[in-house]
């Protein structure tokens, strides 16, 4: 019997277009992502910060007398701040594992032809690709933060429940955003300038090394704050402080610079993406 | 050309397109018919130029397109909302299942994720890769990955769809039956589709209409039938004796010929029958032993399209 004997229905049923289009992009990559063990492993060991600081809470509540929690406690805010010092590092591991394929995957194995002959623009396609890392490495910092502030607020209320710190939501909410944005859109931005996921993965972190240990030696040389300029983890360090209030000499720079420097790779990555992805149109 | 295009899915007209300083399409005009329609031209003709200016990747130096009466250019996501295009090149996304990529595929292409699903598995039968469903892509052999492309580009059941080098890397078997599946998706299933080759004998064997490309221009368009119809100006003959005068004087009086595995196809100029054939033959002392109205193929009217001349 021939093959094609086999048919199958006809499909009448078209709808309005979808108004969301690139939420299936994410969708379907995040299941793909997270069937993975291995990577579910790593996504679970970016909440041990989370764990480690709610450990501390309680037991600087529950043991410590009411004099010595005051001192063991960071003042204000900085608590959120210390913990997203944690978490700056393991969203670029988390990032680097989970998104360096995002788009180098696709150029390779032409899969970006099966996006952009369907009713997708390209924008559809850089959000849906972009909403991978975004809901990530929200999940292992905006959604935890939120988590150890309702913790703060229960276990110790006099020194979290006052109207000087009901702004930390907000903070957080920022801060999370900034970090993820920052760290999703660099290596989107490299993962379209390669084929392969794992040049596009060691291309992302071997820069990040390599600026920090840039920041390290320029800052040494010159004993010029500025340095921090150079860094992407020094860059959303410096925001963080301002956020939360943690003074740090090597950070003394004023937050607007970072936020500046930030604005404009984001920019930047935008910009290579763009040229990317109407590049593999047009050469194909 | 008004008749022609009155019914027509897809039109051009004045159509150029060009990277940079490279002109790939060069003012071309003409429609794609309702029905299997074979796109013609050597690497480089500006085929796939073509088709990725419909699908809207590509905007037009000058002149117009038009699909289903739409701008492709102004309204991209309609008219690939219509489309199915099976790419040339390898297309999957890596660690998918043949069933999550296409019922993805259908997904993108606006379809509920249910319905994404279900049609997934019937297409995937369809092309006969039903036991083969459950595997990820990445596994299959080059057989498979055609039909995976084949069935990504069917699953939302397009309007119209692009096949671009379809049977791009089959073996001889393999290659007859994506033949007869995408006879039988425009025969049983009634749907257009337009076929971007450069191997001729696909072309002839799916399409009823074809549309010649060289140097990014139109060399030639129509229906094949009446490209390759009769004609009184073709013959077969085959002679008894040296043929080198025959040919020579044939030559001498503005025809043309061919060399077959059995004898010679001779092209008469206007107005010149078989007779000259005849006193030609008696003048150069051969025989004329078998004469037939011969039909051009399809090759003949590519080669003729493309400046290629045959021998004189």
């Amino acid at each position: 019997m021939p093959i094609y004997d086999q048919t199958y229905r006809k499909y009448e049923a078209r709808g309005p277009m979808r108004s969301v289009r690139f939420w299936p992009i994410t969708r379907e990559a995040l299941r793909l992502l997270l069937a993975k063990k291995a990577f579910l492993a790593l996504w679970a060991a970016c909440w041990l910060p989370f764990i480690g600081f709610v450990i501390y809470l309680w037991g600087v509540t529950q043991f410590a007398q009411a004099p010595q929690v005051a001192e063991m406690l960071p003042s204000g805010a900085q608590v959120f701040g210390r913990y997203f010092h944690f978490q700056i590092l393991l969203v670029f591991i988390l990032s680097t594992f989970g998104g360096a394929g995002l788009i180098a995957n696709d150029l390779r194995t032409g899969g970006i032809l099966v996006y952009l002959s369907r009713p997708l623009t390209r924008r559809d396609y850089v959000a849906g690709k972009l909403g991978v890392l975004l809901g990530l490495d929200l999940s292992v910092t905006l959604v935890p933060a939120l988590l150890l502030y309702l913790v703060a607020l229960g276990l110790a209320p006099d020194r979290y429940l006052v109207w000087s710190l009901a702004y930390v939501p907000l903070a957080i909410t920022a801060y999370a955003l900034t970090l993820s944005l920052s760290a999703s859109l660099l290596l989107l931005a490299i993962s379209a300038l390669s084929r392969s996921a794992r040049v596009a993965g060691i291309g992302f972190f071997g820069l990040i090394i390599a600026l920090d240990i840039v920041r390290g030696v320029v800052g040494a040389i010159y004993r010029w704050p500025g340095a921090i300029l150079l860094s992407l983890q020094a860059n959303v360090q410096a925001i963080d402080n301002a956020l939360f209030g943690i003074e740090e000499r090597a950070y003394s720079i004023h937050w607007a610079y970072p936020a500046v420097v930030l604005t404009v790779l984001g920019l930047a990555c935008l910009l290579i993406l763009r040229t990317r992805v109407r590049a593999v149109e047009i050469v194909r | 050309m008004a008749e022609m295009t009155a019914a027509a899915l897809v039109e051009f007209q004045d159509l150029a397109v060009s990277y940079g300083p490279v002109q790939a399409l060069v003012s071309v005009s003409g429609a794609f018919l309702p029905g299997p329609t074979g796109l013609l031209g050597p690497n480089g003709a500006g085929k796939t130029t073509l088709l990725k200016t419909l699908l809207g990747f590509l905007t037009p130096d000058a002149g117009r397109i038009s699909a289903f009466g739409l701008d492709p250019i102004s309204q991209p996501l309609e008219v690939r909302r219509r489309i199915g295009y099976m790419p040339e090149v390898d297309c999957h996304l890596p660690g998918m299942t043949a069933s999550a990529f296409v019922a993805f595929a259908g997904e993108l292409s606006g379809m509920p994720r249910d319905e994404a699903i279900s049609r997934a598995h019937e297409v995937l039968y369809y092309v006969g890769l039903g036991e083969a469903r459950y595997r990820t892509v990445d596994t299959y052999s080059t057989g498979m990955k055609q039909r995976v492309k084949l069935a990504q580009a069917l699953v939302h059941d397009p309007d119209l769809l692009l096949l671009d080098e379809p049977t791009n890397g089959l073996d001889p078997e393999g290659r007859t039956e994506m033949l007869d599946l995408i006879r039988d998706i425009s025969a049983r299933r009634q749907m257009s589709l337009i076929l971007c080759s450069h191997l001729l004998r696909d072309v002839e064997a799916v399409c009823e209409n074809v549309i010649v490309f060289n140097l990014g221009k139109v060399a030639a368009q129509g229906a094949i039938a009446e490209l390759t119809g009769p004609r009184r100006s073709v013959f077969e003959v085959r002679v008894k004796g040296d043929p080198a005068g025959f040919l020579t004087d044939l030559k001498d009086h503005g025809c043309e010929w061919t060399e077959g595995e059995d004898g010679y196809r001779v092209f008469l100029t206007d107005g010149q029958g078989p007779e000259l054939l005849f006193r030609t033959a008696r003048e150069c002392g051969v025989q004329v032993r078998h004469l037939r109205p011969g039909t051009q193929s399809l090759e003949d009217v590519f080669l003729s399209a493309l400046g290629h001349q045959v021998q004189a």
